[in-house]
């Protein structure tokens, strides 16, 4: 793919011990040489600065005791793990502890995970099915949820499920099956808070991962399914031998992106409920930005993000590893 | 189930699919449009006669213009700075092989994924002595935040015009900076246009550290804005849908531009495995 241009092989292969290189040459060269890391030059020290310097602070931090004292009166009291060991048994007064709150955030990562991935298959095989009409009308509503931004997700989704005007509650007070729902406050219980949540995070991501494995649908040849039917196998046997393992690795990455996504939201949250009702919907993303940012714990704070960073690597690894890998083989 | 009752049945679903992914957003638009008569009611109402009250009101809020030129300002320039900085990387990356080039791709792709989430403290400690709501450390922050996307991205464009084009344009005499400004330039065209949307909608949209850093009304970016201005008002949703719809809109224009590139973007490869 990249060659290098042919005056280039001239003057690498030319100067033999008896033939003095050209002053004009040799500096050519040298330029030519570096011209790709002066190129990549402004890219290192934004990383350097802008993100390795960050991570060296969060560490840094997250071994110090630092609250708003340290911070008026300019002091560092080194704690060593202290923090962390705080972080695993012995949570902030008036707070939930870290390791309930990294089992909630689990939970409902797992919850909003599967959701997505098994809606947002279904979808794709329905979209292949569809004819050429409802198909466009399917996709354009997606592009319609997926463009939203996230806080006016957030703010919409407010508006459809308040409890005295909201059009949820209408709709589940005329439907008659559940009962009168007019009034009915979502946001009054953790349980129901999340669900609204897991709601608008799965209307929103439904879309890529249908739309992504759509693609990847399109891209299977035609003849497998229509040989194994023609042999007599059955729909679900071609789902299970033909679709799925020929989907299986762009799954993976589906899955993968979504594990990230759904551990660290925040934003959905926070916007609707503030962690509330109770504390009940704080998630890990929700309890660093209190704990650090509104409660001034810092050092606590940045050894909860060091933690939550790790728990992220196990998936970050192996989804960065395909990603290298694939780009490799092109 | 004969073939045909299961071609109603399967496209009944697909409508029923397309009504639950855009009723939201249908509601949005329709809650703005109507008065605020039409909105405080039980039965609510699915075809308003349209009045622009709630686009007033939303506008008239005090600092709005500033809102509106913060978001502009600081979405606008981080795009630049990323496509600047990452074009350079992306291109090289894509036509010149260097010793350590493997090693700068995984660490583009290591910051494309870091969860800058984690990076909230130390951020707020390292600038709280010069950089607190001052409305270009916005910029700073999203720059970085969209730079690995940037360079992954345009990676990807540049790699996919054949260096042959070149080649041959130096054959007949350019040089190699001729031949990459007058041959691959246009051809990349799209590929900076979806680029930079992307880049502008993560920086359009962004809400933890605008609402983390920006703590003085007149630097609120418009994300911050709707969301204060939603809990303030309790409940005029009649105003918070039309500035709902407002802020939306730029975001779904660019959006339905960039729409098919952005399905391979994030799992390149994947079809590979």
């Amino acid at each position: 793919m990249t060659r290098t241009p042919p005056k280039d092989i001239a003057h690498r292969g030319a100067p033999g011990p008896f033939v003095a290189p050209s002053r004009y040459r040799n500096r050519a060269r040298i330029i030519h040489d570096l011209l790709p890391y002066l190129a990549i030059l402004p890219t290192l020290v934004t990383f350097i600065v802008l993100l390795g310097y960050p991570l060296l602070l969060l560490l840094e931090t997250s071994m110090q005791k630092f609250g708003l004292y340290e911070i008026i009166n300019h002091v560092t009291t080194w704690i060593g793990l202290q923090n962390y060991h705080d972080v695993l048994f012995q949570g902030p007064a008036g707070l939930p502890d870290f390791l309930t709150v990294l089992f909630r955030t689990t939970v409902f990562m797992l919850v909003n995970v599967s959701l997505t991935i098994v809606l947002g298959t279904l979808v794709a095989l329905l979209l292949e099915r569809l004819n050429k009409w409802v198909r466009l009308v399917l996709t354009a509503a997606m592009v319609l949820a997926w463009a939203m931004p996230v806080v006016t997700g957030a703010v919409l989704f407010q508006w459809l499920f308040d409890s005295k005007l909201g059009v949820v509650n209408w709709a589940i007070s005329s439907l008659g099956i559940f009962g009168d729902y007019l009034n009915h406050s979502w946001f009054e219980t953790g349980l129901t808070t999340f669900g609204v949540v897991t709601v608008l995070i799965v209307w929103q991501a439904i879309p890529f991962v249908a739309l992504s494995l759509y693609a990847g649908l399109l891209s299977i040849p035609k003849e497998l399914p229509e040989a194994a039917r023609v042999d007599g196998g059955s729909e679900r046997q071609i789902f299970r031998h033909i679709t799925l393992p020929a989907l299986a690795p762009l799954l993976m990455m589906l899955t993968f992106l979504s594990v990230i996504w759904d551990f660290k939201v925040f934003t959905q949250i926070y916007a609707m409920a503030q962690g509330g009702p109770d504390q009940q919907t704080i998630t890990l993303s929700v309890y660093s930005y209190i704990v650090g940012i509104a409660e001034q714990k810092y050092g606590y704070a940045a050894a909860a993000s060091v933690v939550m960073m790790l728990l992220l690597l196990v998936v970050l690894i192996p989804y960065i590893r395909r990603m290298i890998r694939s780009l490799e083989e092109q | 189930m004969s073939r045909s009752t299961r071609r109603i049945v399967l496209n009944g679903l697909g409508i029923l699919a397309s009504f639950f992914f855009a009723f939201p957003v249908y509601w949005m638009v329709n809650t703005a449009f109507k008065s605020q008569e039409q909105f405080q009611t039980y039965t609510p109402i699915f075809i308003p006669t349209p009045t622009l009250d709630n686009f007033t009101r939303a506008l008239n809020q005090p600092h709005f213009l500033d809102y509106v030129r913060n978001s502009v300002f600081v979405s606008v320039t981080t795009v630049l700075l990323a496509l600047i900085v990452g074009f350079l990387a992306a291109v090289t990356l894509a036509r010149v092989r260097f010793r350590g080039r493997r090693s700068f791709l995984l660490l583009v792709a290591v910051a494309q994924m870091a969860p800058f989430e984690a990076l909230l403290i130390p951020i707020f400690l390292a600038i709280k002595d010069w950089g607190y709501n001052w409305v270009p450390t916005l910029i700073i922050i999203y720059f970085i935040f969209t730079l690995p996307f940037t360079i992954w991205s345009l990676r990807g464009f540049v790699a996919g015009i054949p260096v042959d084009l070149e080649e041959a344009a130096m054959v007949d005499g350019a040089t190699r900076f001729t031949a990459f400004w007058r041959v691959t330039l246009p051809l990349l065209a799209p590929g900076l246009v979806a680029t930079s949307i992307f880049c502008f909608i993560t920086a359009w949209n962004e809400y933890l550290f605008a609402y983390t850093f920006m703590s003085e009304q007149t630097h609120y970016t418009l994300p911050v804005w709707l969301v204060s201005f939603r809990t303030f008002l309790g409940t005029d949703w009649g105003a918070t849908m039309a500035a709902s719809t407002l802020f939306t809109l730029p975001v779904l224009i660019f959006f339905l531009v960039v729409q098919q590139r952005m399905v391979g973007g994030l799992t390149t490869g994947a079809v590979k495995g």
